[in-house]
């Protein structure tokens, strides 16, 4: 995990870090750390997610009611607050994803076949 | 959700548990213990940063942020107490004010009359000519006829202007007592809409005269007289020597007065000179049907009056209408001495305003720093704003609570002095000036606005301030500061100048109110009031013939009297007019008899009241029924009647041609009858030995103060009028400052505003010239090492303030005319753009202003060039 490789990462673009969130607690409930680092895994490291802001996210998502939490012990045995998706998270997710794909496609036509080649 | 939030602590935990977890990885990962917590630690970023967002997404911050900024608030104006105690002081001084005004204003003119719905009530009065200028009390077949042809009204009704009458004692225990009551048509309670608390109103059949001997007691009457037995109604008491029966009393609650505290009513029983059209003595009162307009009634009685006054051109000749809510009749000069002192004290207010404003800039000037500092830290410029309009709200507040308290002190103290229970208004009894709820309302309302008004400046310039600047040693001031300044300098000079103006025209006014010979001497004279037996109340034979003469033997004996009389209305308190023809001149048209103000006096009265006799003589005892009819007529009356002759011996038909014909005697001084501010008018008195008076009031003129008399006075009065007690005892000297009285409250109160203002705008020029001063002090310092001498920089700053307080001025004389058109109603002799007035104030003004200037300015000058460039 060298410097420069951190420097090329994409920083998150404002809102989209719900949107991850939700997606991987799909899979299942999950841990802040943890959430946190599927998010990166699952970019190919492509994006860059601070941890302090995850925290923030998370307590934003539980008071809106889309996530609730539980303390509870991790794989190696360790205190840490698990997170799940609820109804709402679902249903929420669903039009979120819908969304950025209409955003996504939109910026990408505007942008022209250049995008792709970069 | 609140009651779900996460504590702090368990969102601490959660992070601690990510560090352990992420260092737990990264040691898998071969990394060693320390490197692995340095890892995870960077990759989290700021932890700290982490849990602030965490607590400022709460919900309640920003009641955490208000309870910081109060109690930073509260410190910082505790560290400051020299400020701090200026400031509310200011404030409490121009909050209490309003307050004051405004509480006036509730307990008078927002107050509803007591009535159900007091909207709808009217008053109904004649007119004659044109527009509604010259109204008059109605006759009562008028009446008769707007009753009958008006479709506007649920409900009409009259009343005289009531009497004092004598109530006899009952039993040993009682005294004779003189209450003041009424004449009420039958209607007259259910057009009020008051229901009796016992027994009834009057009937229909006891408008008729023998039949009208039933009597209405109030509430506070029947308590206090009859201790409060309910077996009084149906009894008979007696009454000026009559018996009359008691038929209902009325309820306590609402508070149930109307006009001059009556505390009985009596049926109209229409006596025969009732009967004439032109003997105009009610006052008719009405309730318009729900939606009728006030502009309909006027029409509707407008046009009746005309037919009327086609019907019957000698009696109602030119005769018109003027339909009035009862709630506004009577208070036109309240209503303009509140609203213009009301408006006065807005602008004492606003001075007050822009001096706090001045004392927060200068103590924002000091406060440079600390705010730099507090922003360098990270606080949001937002952030530094809103902390410091919470100071100033708190500011607002403290001298808001210290004006509440201040004005429940001295609407008490106004209410006293100026004896507002004495103030007559229609419907309407004032006991008191309550400080309710919407006076308090008023009172955070003014407080929060002042708060924010002069809390505004130094937000705005928190907004717009550079960081770095203060931080900087020795930074200047921005000329934007300045112009700020400046602007205040004119605004109090502007605000300042409408207030004195409003002040000098009053003063002015009532100078020369004060200036008018009151045509007598009223000093050391006593005056008390009895109400006469009557057969015909204004006509035929006296009912007590003897009256003058008893009162002569039984008063004119007690020592230290100079003399002693009687007369039907006092000077100043208004009077009845008359119509006549003088014989020997061409007979008028009809309808258009030549009328005069009219009076009935015992002999002596004008010596006693200290009127000067012209010529010829006074009335005499030997002025009796059997002698020829006697007349004195005042020298404006000589002159209009009998131009370039002598009046004496000379004779008018008394009411008209047939009238009997009495001869003039005597030619007295001019007295403004109606009020020391109104036009002298055409005068004449009759003898009470030859012509009936209802109510006579006794006068007495003593060697020293008159009022130690009045027991004695009262006493002499019962040997021979036992059953008539005297009532109303005023010296004559309260009567004629009482006929100013309307324009003493508001001149008293303004000026004391004006010179409140005055002082405020002197120390807030002051103020403002002083700061400036020593802001400039390096440049000041170095104009005077690059030669400048004293007397130049003393020009310099002196001249600056100047040049803005002509600004203000010049502003100012224009927002007075303003006022002043508002006052123009109760000024007397003076008109609202009076020249001098207004020369004299702005010269006022400036020589203040000139002086709040040179006193900063000396000190500017004196500065030390080399301390004020090395002291930075």
């Amino acid at each position: 995990m060298s410097t420069q490789k951190e420097k090329d990462r994409l920083e998150l673009l404002q809102g989209t870090l719900d949107l991850l969130i939700l997606r991987t607690l799909i899979f299942g409930p999950q841990h802040g750390q943890g959430i946190g680092r599927a998010i990166q895994q699952t970019s190919q490291d492509e994006l860059l997610v601070e941890h302090g802001a995850l925290y923030p996210a998370l307590q934003r998502l539980e008071e809106r009611g889309w996530i609730v939490a539980e303390w509870g012990t991790s794989a190696n045995n360790r205190k840490a607050r698990f997170y799940t998706l609820t109804a709402a998270g679902r249903k929420q997710l669903v039009r979120e994803t819908t969304r950025w794909r209409r955003l996504a496609t939109a910026i990408g036509r505007v942008l022209g076949p250049e995008a792709r080649k970069g | 959700m609140f009651w779900r939030k996460r504590k702090q602590t368990d969102f601490v935990a959660e992070i601690e548990a990510h560090l352990e977890l992420e260092t737990e990885r990264l040691k898998e990962q071969g990394l060693n213990e320390e490197e692995a917590r340095m890892a995870a630690r960077r990759a989290f970023g700021n932890v700290t940063r982490a849990e602030e967002r965490f607590y400022e997404a709460g919900r309640w911050m920003w009641w955490d942020h208000l309870k910081q900024d109060l109690r930073f608030g509260l410190r910082t104006l505790r560290k400051n107490p020299g400020f701090t105690a200026a400031a509310v002081l200011t404030l409490a001084l121009g909050v209490g004010a309003n307050t004051t005004i405004f509480s006036l204003i509730n307990a008078t003119l927002l107050k509803p009359l007591p009535f159900p719905h007091p909207d709808r009530l009217v008053l109904v009065w004649e007119t004659s000519g044109k527009g509604h200028d010259n109204w008059n009390s109605v006759s009562a077949p008028n009446f008769w006829d707007f009753q009958l042809q008006s479709k506007s009204f649920e409900g009409i009704a009259i009343f005289d202007f009531g009497r004092g009458y004598n109530l006899s004692p009952a039993g040993t225990k009682q005294e004779a007592e003189q209450v003041s009551g009424l004449r009420a048509s039958a209607g007259f309670f259910s057009v009020l809409g008051v229901k009796p608390f016992l027994g009834r109103t009057f009937l229909p059949e006891e408008e008729t005269l023998g039949k009208d001997h039933e009597v209405i007691l109030s509430y506070g009457l029947w308590k206090r007289r009859y201790g409060g037995d309910p077996a009084l109604v149906g009894r008979t008491i007696t009454i000026d020597g009559q018996d009359f029966t008691v038929v209902g009393v009325m309820p306590r609650q609402p508070q149930w007065q109307f006009w001059n505290s009556s505390q009985l009513w009596v049926p109209i029983g229409y006596t025969k000179t009732d009967y004439e059209r032109d003997w105009n003595s009610f006052v008719a009162i009405g309730r318009l049907k729900p939606g009728v307009t006030m502009a309909q009634a006027r029409a509707e009685m407008g046009a009746i009056a005309n037919r009327l006054a086609q019907e019957y051109p000698t009696e109602d000749a030119d005769m018109g209408a003027w339909v009035v809510p009862l709630g506004e009749f009577g208070r036109e000069d309240l209503r303009t001495a509140l609203l213009a002192m009301f408006v006065a004290v807005g602008f004492v207010l606003l001075i007050a305003c822009v001096n706090v404003a001045n004392l927060m800039l200068a103590r924002g000037a000091t406060r440079q720093k600390e705010l730099a500092i507090r922003s360098a830290l990270g606080a949001g410029r937002v952030r530094i704003a809103r902390q410091l309009l919470t100071e100033s709200l708190l500011v607002g507040l403290l001298g808001g609570a210290a004006g509440l308290l201040l004005a429940t002190w001295s609407s008490q103290l106004l209410f006293n002095v100026f004896r507002l229970d004495h103030l007559h208004l229609p419907g309407q009894e004032l006991d008191s000036i309550p400080i309710d709820s919407r006076v308090f309302g008023f009172a955070l309302l003014v407080s929060c606005l002042t708060g924010v008004l002069f809390g505004l400046a130094p937000a705005f310039s928190a907004l717009r301030r550079d960081v770095n600047g203060p931080l900087k040693e020795g930074g200047r001031e921005s000329s934007q500061g300045s112009r700020l300044r400046h602007a205040l300098v004119a605004s109090e000079v502007a605000l300042a100048l409408v207030v004195l103006c409003g002040a000098g025209l009053m003063i002015k006014s009532l100078a020369r109110l004060l200036g008018v010979d009151p045509g007598l001497d009223p000093k050391n004279v006593l005056t008390m009031q009895m109400s006469l037996p009557q057969e015909e109340a204004y006509n035929g034979p006296p009912g007590l013939p003897q009256f003058c003469q008893d009162l002569d033997a039984h008063v004119g004996s007690i020592p230290g009297l100079t003399s002693v009389s009687a007369v039907g209305d006092l000077p100043f308190e208004g009077n009845d007019t008359r119509g006549f023809v003088v014989e020997g001149q061409p007979a008028p048209e009809p309808g258009h008899l030549p009328g005069a103000g009219y009076g009935v006096a015992c002999p002596d009265y004008f010596m006693t009241m200290g009127i000067p006799l012209l010529a010829g003589r006074e009335f005499a005892h030997a002025d009796t029924l059997s002698s020829p009819g006697v007349i004195v007529i005042n020298e404006t009356m000589a002159r209009r009647f009998w131009p370039k002759e002598n009046p004496i011996g000379r004779a008018i038909r008394f009411g008209g041609t047939s009238g009997p014909r009495l001869t003039v005697i005597g030619v007295v001084g001019d007295v403004r009858y109606l009020g020391l501010d109104a036009r002298v008018r055409p005068q004449f008195f009759r003898p009470y030995t030859q012509a009936a008076w209802p109510v006579m009031n006794v006068v007495v003129r003593a060697r020293t103060d008159p009022s130690t008399y009045t027991v004695v006075v009262k006493k002499a009065l019962a040997e021979f009028l036992p059953d008539r007690p005297a009532s109303g005892v005023e010296t004559m000297e309260d009567i004629v400052r009482d006929s100013t009285g309307s324009r003493r409250l508001p001149m008293l109160l303004l000026s004391g505003f004006a010179l409140f203002a005055l002082v405020l705008a002197a120390v807030g020029i002051a103020g403002v010239v002083g700061f400036s001063v020593t802001q400039r002090t390096r440049e000041i310092g170095l104009r005077m090492a690059l030669g400048a001498r004293a007397t130049g920089v003393l020009g310099l700053v002196v001249g600056r303030t100047m040049k803005w307080a002509l600004v203000g001025m010049v502003v100012g004389i224009t927002g007075s005319m303003g006022l002043a058109r508002l006052l123009s109603g109760l000024l007397y002799d003076v008109r609202p753009t009076d020249p001098r007035v207004l020369g004299a104030v702005t010269l006022l003004l400036a020589a203040i202003a000139l002086l709040a200037a040179y006193l900063p300015a000396r000190r500017a000058s004196k500065i030390d060039p080399i301390a004020a460039l090395r002291c930075e």
